[in-house]
This record gives structure tokens, sequence and C-alpha cells, in this order.
């Protein structure tokens, strides 16, 4: 992703900012807000350049509407699996076949792939061990039969659609 | 065996002696002298809902004027131990993008959640102190994620003495206006936000002086951070 304008990118870290603030007070009283408002202006002026490479078209509607549809499917897929690890912690057999595995991404932008490998690391089973250009290394605590090739290709389709393509549906609107 | 059995046996006295001073003490009665003068007068006299940094910052201002000499003066010290004429960076490994980006994300984040502990100082738990280490962490951070991140030093030092002179200002003011050093001459004197207490723009000059020592707090810890982290090179 190209870098936005200097506006539009300080912009949007003062937007982000100020939201924050109403978050944080969780007050609508004019003295807070004004206050609010300053200093986000400022704290923006220090950080905009490393907060946001893409300044205002994150807050595209399309965008917005997939973060907030994000986050109800990343809590299923969460809860699920933390189920699932359940069951193989209380299995009396303990069916784990741990392995570390390879996907690769389609994500582009360096935020996309930081929400990526927390969404993967949060959701128990899986760990990123390391992001590497377009490759995750990924700890699994049940390698399926299909990624057990010598193939490479194979090897890295198979993890990729087990583990990063749900969530790269709505990352990739969101960050790109 | 011998010295690590004398000094467990001479610690074991020591915490004995301190448990009988204590026992002493009759814990959860009401035992306040002057405590009670505070909680009862904090609110006409300074204007905080904060009882803890009306006392900090009015009651007992010398003692915050003094905390705030030591944490310079430890931050000369460091900065006068380690100096050297070429000081550099020589990390080599930098984080990974995991750790640069989430850096990036979180820095102003930490940064507003500093000014904000600061700012409401006279209202919430926290105030200047925790404020500026709050956002020297953000600089931290950034010194951790990434190998050549420098700090601007010129401004830092600017406004490093520039806000700790301001403070004594404040309290020269007061000086001029009410009688002595640190009066509050913005709650006693002007009466500002008297009808307002509990609100954000209240609580005399606690604020003034919090945002002050916040600043300041951040800059000085920023730059020790800056001072050990750096290495001699040699040509």
């Amino acid at each position: 992703m190209e870098e936005a304008s200097k506006i539009s990118r300080y912009l949007y870290t003062v937007i982000v900012l100020f939201l924050i603030w109403l978050l944080l007070t969780a007050s609508l009283d004019p003295q807070e807000l004004g206050f609010g408002l300053i200093l986000s202006l400022i704290v923006a002026a220090f950080t905009y350049e490393i907060f946001s490479t893409g300044g205002l078209a994150n807050l595209h509607p399309k965008r917005v509407a997939y973060a907030i549809a994000y986050v109800p499917y990343f809590l299923w897929a969460m809860i699920m699996a933390n189920l699932d690890v359940a069951y193989r912690v209380l299995h009396p057999k303990r069916p784990i076949r741990p392995g570390i595995v390879r996907c690769k991404t389609v994500l582009n932008s360096d935020v996309g792939k930081l929400a990526l490998a927390n969404s993967i690391t949060l959701t128990p089973g899986t760990i990123t061990l390391d992001v590497d250009g377009d490759n995750y290394f990924i700890h699994w605590i049940w390698v399926p039969d299909e990624a057990m090739t010598e193939k490479e290709e194979e090897h890295v389709k198979a993890a990729s659609e087990g583990i990063t393509v749900p969530f790269e549906k709505f990352l990739k609107v969101i960050f790109g | 065996m011998l010295k690590r059995a004398l000094a467990i046996i001479s610690l074991l006295i020591i915490g004995y002696w301190l448990a009988q001073g204590l026992a002493g003490v009759p814990f959860g009665q009401d035992r306040m002298l002057v405590g009670q003068y505070y909680l009862d007068h904090v609110k006409e006299q300074t204007g905080a809902v904060n009882a803890v940094t009306a006392v900090v910052v009015n009651y007992r201002g010398f003692d915050t004027l003094g905390e705030v000499t030591v944490l310079f003066i430890a931050s000369t010290g460091v900065g006068a131990l380690l100096w050297r004429k070429k000081r550099e960076r020589t990390a080599k490994t930098e984080g990974s993008i995991v750790l640069t980006t989430g850096t990036r994300l979180l820095a102003p984040f930490i940064m507003l959640f500093g000014a904000y502990i600061f700012i409401h100082g006279h209202l919430t738990p926290g105030g200047g102190f925790p404020g500026g280490a709050t956002i020297a962490t953000a600089f931290l951070l950034l010194y951790m994620a990434f190998t050549v991140y420098e700090i601007p030093h010129k401004a830092f030092e600017k406004v490093e003495g520039a806000v700790g002179m301001s403070y004594v200002l404040v309290g020269l003011i007061g000086l001029a206006i009410g009688g002595y050093f640190l009066f509050d001459w913005i709650w006693q004197t002007w009466g500002w936000g008297h009808n307002n207490i509990g609100r954000l723009f209240s609580g005399g000059f606690i604020p003034v002086i919090y945002t002050v020592i916040g600043i300041k707090v951040g800059t000085e810890l920023s730059g020790i951070v800056d001072n050990m982290l750096k290495e001699e090179v040699r040509e």
C-alpha cells in the first residue's frame, strides 16, 4: 500500500486517538471533549509518522463494516478453538500431533500481517513463531494428514487453508 | 554456609524486632490526627477530589519539588557517569514485523494514556509521576523495537529544563501573590473553577503542576533509557 498524504495520515491519527479518549473518559463533558481534542492533536503531531501509512483511507465504510463484523467472527473462532484444545487436554489418549508448518499469506500491509499473526496466536492450537515476508511459521497442535506431505507446495497450501485463509477473508478487506 | 546462616538469623532478629514495634499500632482504628483535617478541608481549600494529590502538590508541595529534583539529579548522574564522546546504539537485530508494527500502533495510545493520567491527577488515582513513567514506556518500547530509533535529544533536554523551571515559576508566582512559596493562586486568589469541583477544569494549580511533572518525568526517564542503551564505539 502506497503512503497517503501527510495531512491525511495526521487526521487519521487524530481521529483514532480522540475515539480512544472518548472511551477512556466515558464522559461527554465539554471540558473533557475539548481537552481530549487538544491532547489528540498534540500526541498525533508527534506520532502520526509511525502510526499510520494508509491515512484516512482506513476509515472507508466497507473497511469499518468488515472490521466490526470481524469481531464476533473472531470471537467465535476463538471459543471453538478453546473448546478443541480443552477436548485434547481432557481426552485420555491426549491426541496431539505437534509440528511447525509454513503458511503463505495474501496480505500486503504490515498491520494486516500483525493482525493475522495475532489472530492465529489467540486461537489456541496455533502459535505464530515468526513472520518473514509472505511466510508464516506456525506451531500447530494437530497437523492434519494433508499437511504431512513431502511436497512443498501441497504442504503450504494445506496448512494455509487450515490456518490463514479463514481470517484472510476479512483481513484482506480491512487492512489490504 | 556459615555466612548464609548468620544472615538468616540476623534477618529473623530484625524482623521480630520490627514486628514487635508494629504490634503496638492498632490497625483499622481511627488514629488520624492531621489526616482528618485533610479529609475535611481538601475540597474547599484545594478544589481537588483526590485527597492524595492535594496533599502531595498543595499541602506538602515542597516534598514533590524535592522528588522532582531527585529525579533530575538521577538523570543527570546517569548522563555524567556514562558520558563518552562517541556513543551509539550497537544493536543489530531488528524486531520481527509483529513487534515493530505492534509498537508503531501502540506508542501513540500509550502516550495519550500517559497524558490522560497526569491531566486527571486531581480526579483519579495517578498524577504526574505515573503519567510521566507511562509516557517514558512508549519511548522505551520504540527503543526496544527499532535498532536505529533515537529520541530528539536537543528538544528533550530543552523541554526538560523548561518544565522544571516552570514548576518553580508557578511556586514563585504564588510567593508574589499569596505570600509563600507554592501558594495555590489559581484556586485561592482567582477562585477559578470554584463551581466546577469534580470536573476537569478544577483543582487549582494541581493539573498545571502535574502536567509539568508528567512532561518532566517522561522526558527524564526516556533520557535515562537512552543513556543506558548506548555503547561506546571505537573508530
